[in-house]
């Protein structure tokens, strides 16, 4: 995959993360896709990851995912962005994230997310 | 191509050059300008800040190592993901998985953004003494 590609592979992605588009997400991900969260420090597959989607959206109305700053190597990419939320109690939160991720055949193989848990609370609306 | 091997090579030195605790070379890691920027608070922390915080580091702790390195260049810099470890001295030895972005300018790292969750940070630091933990 050229360096184009592999950035519109990146945005297709994050789009359709954006917009609750499942059946998009599996196609972009490779069978045996991996995906890795520093919070929990272990790995699942791509089909454990996409039938928790739903319950990843308890108490929030929207997410968009903003500022995104993209830069592709020769195997994937790296994504540094700010996942912006609006919740259900209408209160507005922010967490900054970034994602290192493989590619091959125009699908995504691995995914790796970095995140800070402890911002979680105020992202919801919650005690800080 | 040449310029990819750079980056890579300035990558290894930077992080070596913790390890090793020298740092005069980690100095030179760093253009004039450098800022960091860290994930748990969102701001840029100034060159020296920077520096000062990575000399204590380097006085304080036994031992800094950072293993299972995954390190890819781009145009303009790196991506290296890891995980840090670091004996303390009361002999705990903490670690924490860690994200670096690195912009590199003129052969030296300009801006960098380091991911990491702080709440896990107890894995990290150790268990806090009860007293500070209930505050």
């Amino acid at each position: 995959m050229d360096e184009y590609e592999i950035r519109e592979l990146c945005n297709d992605f994050f789009d359709a993360y954006q917009d609750g588009r499942v059946d998009v997400l599996r196609r972009l991900m490779a069978d045996d896709c991996i995906i890795w969260h520093n919070v929990f420090g272990r790995e699942t597959t791509r089909d454990e990851n996409l039938e928790k989607y739903p319950d990843s959206y308890q108490g929030q109305r929207r997410r968009t995912y903003n500022d995104r700053i993209i830069n592709t190597f020769d195997d994937g990419f790296v994504i540094q962005y700010t996942l912006n939320g609006v919740m259900k109690t209408g209160h507005k939160g922010a967490l900054w994230i970034c994602i290192v991720a493989r590619c091959k055949d125009g699908k995504l193989t691995r995914i790796d997310e970095y995140m800070d848990t402890s911002k979680f609370a105020a992202w919801m609306g919650g005690p800080r | 191509m040449n310029k990819d091997w750079q980056t890579l090579e300035l990558c290894d030195r930077f992080f070596d050059a913790i390890e090793q605790k020298d740092y005069d070379t980690l100095e030179s890691c760093y253009a004039p300008e450098a800022v960091i920027w860290h994930s748990h608070d969102g701001l840029y922390q100034p060159r020296a800040d920077n520096l000062a915080m990575l000399k204590k580091g380097m006085e304080k702790q036994t031992k800094t190592r950072f293993k299972d390195r995954r390190v890819r260049a781009f145009e303009g810099g790196f991506v290296q993901q890891h995980t840090i470890y670091v004996t303390r001295e009361d002999g705990f030895e903490g670690h924490m998985e860690v994200c670096f972005v690195g912009y590199v300018r003129d052969g030296m790292i300009s801006r960098a953004y380091e991911y990491f969750d702080t709440g896990q940070i107890e894995k990290f630091i150790g268990p806090r003494p009860a007293k500070e933990a209930s505050r």
